[in-house]
């Protein structure tokens, strides 16, 4: 029973120790939507990308993938199900040095057992394009192509989410803006993207932005404009400093 | 997962050398203990004389003895002393079908001048040429005597006078067959047959007589050989166990070294998809081709570094020269397989490491360190201890003696394994220990040393580990020898209640002990034999397999031995004193079953039972008794006790004098305990050169675990000089690292021997320190200071040659 959403959390809890990252979160990301993650540091934004993308289990409450509820799964399962569905483009590039920029690419397929297809892989680098890099290193690449062959990685195995993780964080304005336009290019072509960025230019690329303060949902902005999102974090900023987190 | 494991291998290299270098050294190693092991349960000894015979009848060398009082059960025990056949049997064999030639074979000393022989009879020359008469004797042409001259030749602590007949090509002197049989101090029983027959399985002889073919045909020519397989077997299984046990835990530091290198590499990869289980594979895959690369390059080396070892050992006298070498194809499968098993369990070991290593980590700024004391950890941990424990309690409340060294070897194993386990915490612990003393030394780049050892006390443990084990396992090895062999010597002495010492070669005559006996200043003289017996009945639950030493004595006060019951004087015939360790309820007066060297049945009449220090316990008998049962079958020995108030030096003088114009030397005190030191000296020489090579093994992997640790700190020391510190402070806060890690090392090392060495030295000794020269100890310590030292600055001066900007943007 397919549901128009491609995560969903219910009230999901995390803590570390006596630290709560995460204070009862629900919150839904309809398929084929951009939505970005935002809020001051210390908010729980990665802590809330780690549970939704099944890289890490939450205290308590549930995630769901693509209708599939991910506490149920073991280790190897979510790992599995990490293979099929989700696509990652991380901050820090994260391509594995000793592999060529093709091999990086089809790294996932192989880890399913999957045969790559030629021209998949070919159209992804195309995609990014990247056509003329197959064979490099990714340290004779920049880090804006690093960042777009991640990105070929992350899509290669036709994912039903995207996760991004500051995917502009080590890039000048520019490569970032490209990279963001491969991004919102992709939204079109039927993807879910979730990014979590403090950057309210990046945000700006997404077609809704969700506030994170404190390891709560502190608002939400539909079709943003980077000095709309600016705002509002000038306020989160403002009203995270009012309230003291967790009585320290 | 294959092809990525060899993509990283070739993009990595440098980080696996380390492993690879691990493996290749215990490929070797254990190549080179299995070919030896190959050597000692084949223990081809080809003939050389008896090269002609197809096959050579021999005594049987062992024979069945029950193992205890209740059960029926028995176990094949080896003789000490060469059994002979009666001549009469060679009529026997020449009866077999398919035998055409059978002669009986006498071995005997001589001496021409200084030169020692091995005499024969002429019929076992095989020589053209009439037989040598009853005066006449057949020399080797090297002995440069010409043909019908008439020589002096020491015979049974004699001289003679025999014609130079014939010279021939052989190393031995050969006398008509009659004299020979006399002369041999055994008539009308020879050592051994050489017989050609067509057909050497038809020989059948009944019980009590091997048949020896092939490669065996040696061991009755060279009976010492016998011991060498016993020897080497032991020897090769506990070296190559130990090298293994040492190369696991090499090349899995090595590998857990590298996975905690590439953490975030392998999190990126649990996080697009990866399962443990895959990334476990991909461990596995890289070690094995590590280990099929070292294996491979060690088949060359396997048998050479054997060849060599073997070489040592019988150049040392160790193992008989006549023992052929042999290091087939099997020694090569069992290392390849060993080599394989080690780097398959390493891989284990890091792999499930690995299968921890969570996805976030990839996302995370840093990598949090974990807690290191994992639940395997802990229970090997109590499990080595506690196995180090019982065997300290079995040592103390068990072992008598030298036997005690027996347990401190798996000891000392035990300890490190345990000590090794914990060695993070162990670490952290002593950091903090020694915080106070390094701050008062050196300044913030000590407290920075310091620091950093104490918060990564995890990666600073796989630097402490080797030299923990080298310190632990050298010290050990060592002081355990050099407290046997002062041991050894000190109940020698104790027991040795004589002032000098006759010896002869070829044995001391009745007319030299007469002679000896009348000198000036001698108060008591003894013919010495020793050898080794079994009591058979009735049963000693004390026995061991070796059965007991037995002493052959005409006067029992050169003996240290007190007496609990009867009289010592009585020892002549058949006769005995027992040591009262021996568990046979017989007394005084009543008779004992012994089975001597050469498996002679003799029943004795107990005349006095003896207390002797524990583990020393040995049989005394009459030498006449004791002699006529030894390969030899003379005493070759005279002790001497001076009488009171003659001095070492006029006692030699005077013996010197008595025994002039006979083949016999005079030496004092230190001439008996340098030749029993001189068996201890070969054990001691093997346990050397097993120390050697295990710490050498162990050397190269403190190396490699630091040369590793430091150059991925490249990034760290660039950060500290952009931070402000200038280089020599970066590597004098290396250096303060490398003796940090010296420190702890050495200092676990030292717990670690102490656990074995403190229980055998109060058995042993009776002290908690062991004997031995201080000066061992300080070369441990320098060569593990100097070592750690070395690895530790030697990469930061490296890593610090680039500028700091370069070295932070390096990344890790």
């Amino acid at each position: 029973m397919a549901t128009g959403e491609a995560v969903r959390l219910e009230s999901v809890r995390k803590e570390y120790g006596r630290v709560t990252a995460l204070d009862g979160v629900s919150l839904s990301f309809p398929r084929g939507g951009f939505t970005a993650v935002m809020g001051p540091s210390g908010s729980g934004k990665s802590t809330f990308l780690h549970c939704a993308a099944g890289l890490d289990r939450p205290t308590s409450g549930s995630v769901l993938l693509d209708d599939q509820e991910l506490g149920k799964l073991s280790e190897t399962q979510l790992t599995k199900l990490r293979r099929d569905k989700i696509g990652f483009v991380f901050q820090a590039f994260n391509l594995l040095p000793a592999l060529t920029v093709e091999q990086n690419v089809v790294l996932p397929l192989r880890l399913a057992g999957r045969r790559p297809d030629r021209r998949r892989v070919a159209e992804m680098l195309g995609h990014v394009g990247l056509s003329d890099r197959r064979k490099h290193l990714p340290g004779q690449l920049s880090g804006g192509q690093q960042q777009r062959v991640a990105i070929a990685r992350a899509l290669v195995s036709r994912p039903a989410v995207l996760f991004a993780d500051e995917p502009t964080g080590a890039l000048d304005t520019r490569t970032a803006g490209e990279i963001l336009g491969l991004l919102s290019e992709s939204v079109r072509g039927g993807l879910t993207v979730v990014m979590v960025t403090h950057d309210p230019v990046a945000a700006s690329y997404a077609d809704r932005v969700v506030f994170l303060a404190d390891g709560r949902v502190a608002g939400e902005l539909l079709r943003p404009t980077a000095a709309a999102v600016a705002e509002r974090m000038t306020h989160l900023g403002a009203w995270a400093d009012r309230t003291p987190v967790g009585g320290f | 997962m294959f092809s990525l494991a060899l993509r990283t291998l070739r993009f990595r290299t440098g980080g696996f050398i380390a492993a690879f270098v691990a493996a290749f050294l215990g490929a070797v190693i254990v190549s080179a203990c299995a070919g030896l092991m190959e050597t000692g349960i084949r223990s081809a000894t080809p003939p050389h004389r008896l090269a002609w015979a197809s096959a050579v009848v021999a005594g049987q060398q062992e024979f069945e003895m029950r193992k205890n009082s209740e059960k029926p059960k028995t176990q094949a025990v080896a003789l000490s002393e060469r059994v002979r056949l009666d001549r009469s049997m060679a009529d026997t064999i020449r009866a077999m079908p398919g035998v055409s030639t059978v002669v009986g074979e006498v071995n005997f000393p001589v001496s021409l001048g200084k030169q020692p022989l091995v005499a024969h009879g002429w019929e076992s020359a095989r020589l053209p040429g009439p037989a040598p008469r009853a005066d006449e004797v057949v020399l080797p042409a090297a002995s440069g005597v010409p043909v019908g001259s008439t020589v002096d030749l020491a015979v049974q602590g004699s001289m003679r006078q025999y014609r130079v007949a014939q010279v021939s090509d052989r190393p031995d002197a050969f006398f008509a067959d009659n004299v020979a049989d006399q002369l041999s101090g055994h008539p009308g029983t020879v050592d051994y047959f050489g017989v050609v027959t067509d057909n050497p399985a038809a020989l059948q002889l009944g019980s009590g007589v091997s048949v020896l073919t092939g490669d065996e045909r040696g061991l009755a020519e060279f009976p010492e050989a016998q011991a060498s397989g016993g020897r080497l077997i032991p020897l090769s299984g506990v070296a190559g166990g130990l090298s293994l046990s040492v190369a696991v835990f090499v090349i899995a530091s090595t590998l857990m070294l590298s996975v905690r290198q590439r953490q975030r590499e392998l999190a990126l990869l649990r996080a697009i998809g990866t399962t443990p289980r895959q990334l476990r594979r991909m461990v596995l895959g890289e070690a094995l081709v590590i280990g099929v690369l070292a294996t491979g390059a060690a088949a060359a080396l396997g048998p050479v570094f054997g060849g060599w070892l073997f070489g040592q050992f019988t150049s040392g006298g160790f193992i008989s020269p006549a023992v052929q070498f042999h290091q087939g194809w099997i020694p090569m499968i069992i290392a390849a397989g060993a080599t394989l098993l080690a780097v398959g369990i390493s891989a284990l070991v890091a792999g499930f490491r690995v299968g921890r290593i969570r996805p976030t980590e990839a996302l995370a700024e840093a990598s949090v360190p974990r807690g290191w004391l994992t639940p395997l950890r802990l229970i090997l941990a109590i499990l080595c201890f506690g196995g180090g424990t019982a065997l300290a309690i079995v040592t103390l409340a068990v072992m008598t003696g030298p036997i005690a060294a027996s347990t401190a070897g798996p000891a000392v194993m035990l300890w490190a394994i345990g000590v090794a386990m914990i060695s993070p915490g162990v670490t952290k612990l002593t950091a903090i220990l020694l915080q106070g003393p390094m701050r008062l030394f050196s300044g913030v780049t000590g407290w920075l040393a310091i620091t950093n050892t104490r918060n990564a006390a995890t990666r600073v443990a796989g630097a402490v580990t080797p030299i923990m084990l080298a310190v632990g396992i050298a010290t050990a090895n060592i002081y355990l020898q050099t407290t046997t062999t002062a041991a050894s010597a000190q109940s020698f002495a104790e027991d040795l209640r004589a002032d000098a010492v006759v010896a002869g070669p070829t044995g001391v005559s009745p007319e030299a002990i007469d002679r000896i006996r009348h000198a000036d200043g001698v108060a008591a003289v003894s013919t010495y034999v020793s050898s080794r017996a079994f009591i058979t009945a009735p049963f000693d639950e004390n026995q061991t397999k070796k059965g007991y030493p037995a002493l052959g004595l005409t006067d029992a006060t050169t003996n240290a031995a007190t007496v609990v019951k009867g009289n010592l004087a009585d020892l002549k015939g058949d006769t005995i004193a027992l040591p009262d360790a021996a568990d046979v309820s017989r007394s005084v007066g009543d008779s004992v079953t012994l089975r001597l060297g050469d498996g002679t049945d003799r029943t004795l009449r107990i005349v006095a039972i003896v207390q002797e220090r524990a583990g020393a316990e040995q049989l005394l008998l009459p030498a006449e008794l004791l002699a006529g049962h030894t390969t030899s079958g003379l005493a070759k020995q005279v002790l001497v006790r001076a009488a009171p108030g003659v001095d070492q030096a006029r006692l030699t003088q005077s013996l010197t004098a008595a025994t002039a114009g006979l083949p016999v030397s005079v030496g004092d005190r230190s001439t008996l305990a340098a030749a029993n030191a001189k068996n201890d000296e070969t054990g001691a020489w093997v346990n050397y050169l097993l120390v050697g090579m295990i710490v050498g093994y162990t050397v190269i992997s403190v190396v490699n675990t630091l040369v590793m640790a430091t150059s991925r700190r490249r990034r760290e020391f660039g950060l500290q000089r952009l931070g402000g510190f200038t280089r020599g402070q970066v590597l004098r806060m290396a250096a303060g690292e490398g003796g940090l890690i010296a420190a702890i090392g050495i200092l676990l090392g030292t717990v670690v021997s102490a656990g074995a060495i403190v229980p055998f030295c109060l058995v042993a000794t009776g002290r908690v320190l062991p004997d031995g020269p201080i000066s061992i100890y300080l070369v441990i310590v320098a060569t593990a200071v100097a070592l750690a030292l070395v690895a530790a600055v030697v990469p930061a001066w490296v890593a610090t040659r680039t500028r700091p900007v370069t070295a932070v943007a390096t990344g890790e």
